[in-house]
């Protein structure tokens, strides 16, 4: 079974060092799990994200000879925001402008390589 | 002028490992220079991929964290790098193992070509 309270522990150790926002949210932009500041920013990123993430992922099928999209880094003048997937949901990792791409990166994909297997396995247990 | 800028370019996909293509449009898709490598899709060079970025950089714009700068979409094959230069859209496709780094920073050396060209745009506007 999986417990949302250690889904929480574990987006809360990503949300340091400049992170500033951690979510994982549906395919539809609805968070399941954020550590943010303000609920009204983890809102407003989640389904910000989510549509980034789809027009990107349709590009790519059409554009791109079927090419899968892997992960996205968006970059603004106060922060950056990286995007990838877990199992069949999007993880979001918002940080100021000081934390180095490449940083916010290998973060983003830890916590992705950490979130997979349980999450796997969730999925494999809701479609049986 | 036209010229120089061509060579210009097309030295680009020789200096920087794993490029393959550099295209830069108005925010209709509409393509004002570009330089493409034999080895790559030529779909690359469709309008919708300036069209999607233009959208979803405005939509970007809108999480709080002031204006999108740039979009680093990493694809299984491919990584496309674009660059919100306002009024224009540098776009480069690269593979997928290049050096992101390399890229992002190349959008700054860019950017004084895409202002001189952008300038050039406006005061032929102001004519016509």
């Amino acid at each position: 079974m999986l417990k949302p309270k250690a889904i929480s522990q574990v987006l809360k150790q990503a949300t340091t060092g400049g992170v500033k926002a951690t979510l994982l949210l549906n395919s539809e932009g609805s968070p399941l799990a954020f550590i943010s500041d303000s609920d009204r920013d983890a809102r407003v990123y989640a389904a910000i994200a989510s549509n980034i993430w789809s027009t990107f992922e349709k590009n790519g099928k059409n554009l791109m000879r079927d090419d899968n999209l892997k992960f996205l880094l968006v970059e603004c003048e106060k922060g950056n925001v990286a995007i990838t997937t877990v199992s069949n949901m999007l993880l979001c990792l918002v940080a100021k402008p000081e934390v180095e791409l490449g940083i916010l990166k290998a973060k983003t994909d830890a916590l992705a390589r950490h979130l997979e297997e349980p999450f796997q396995r969730m999925t494999t247990y809701t479609q049986t | 002028m036209g010229e120089e800028l061509q060579t210009y370019f097309n030295k680009l996909l020789t200096r920087i490992d794993g490029l393959k293509a550099v295209t830069v449009t108005d925010g209709d898709g509409v393509i004002l220079i570009k330089s493409v490598s034999n080895d790559v899709s030529p779909r690359v060079l469709e309008p919708a991929l300036s069209t999607t970025f233009s959208v979803v950089s405005d939509q970007a714009s809108k999480l709080g964290l002031k204006k999108n700068k740039s979009i680093v979409s990493l694809f299984g094959l491919f990584q496309i790098v674009q660059f919100n230069h306002t009024p224009l859209i540098t776009t480069l496709v690269a593979d997928s193992g290049s050096n992101t780094g390399v890229l992002l920073d190349l959008g700054n050396e860019l950017k004084e070509v895409t202002d001189i060209i952008a300038s050039a745009l406006s005061e032929r506007q102001v004519i016509v």
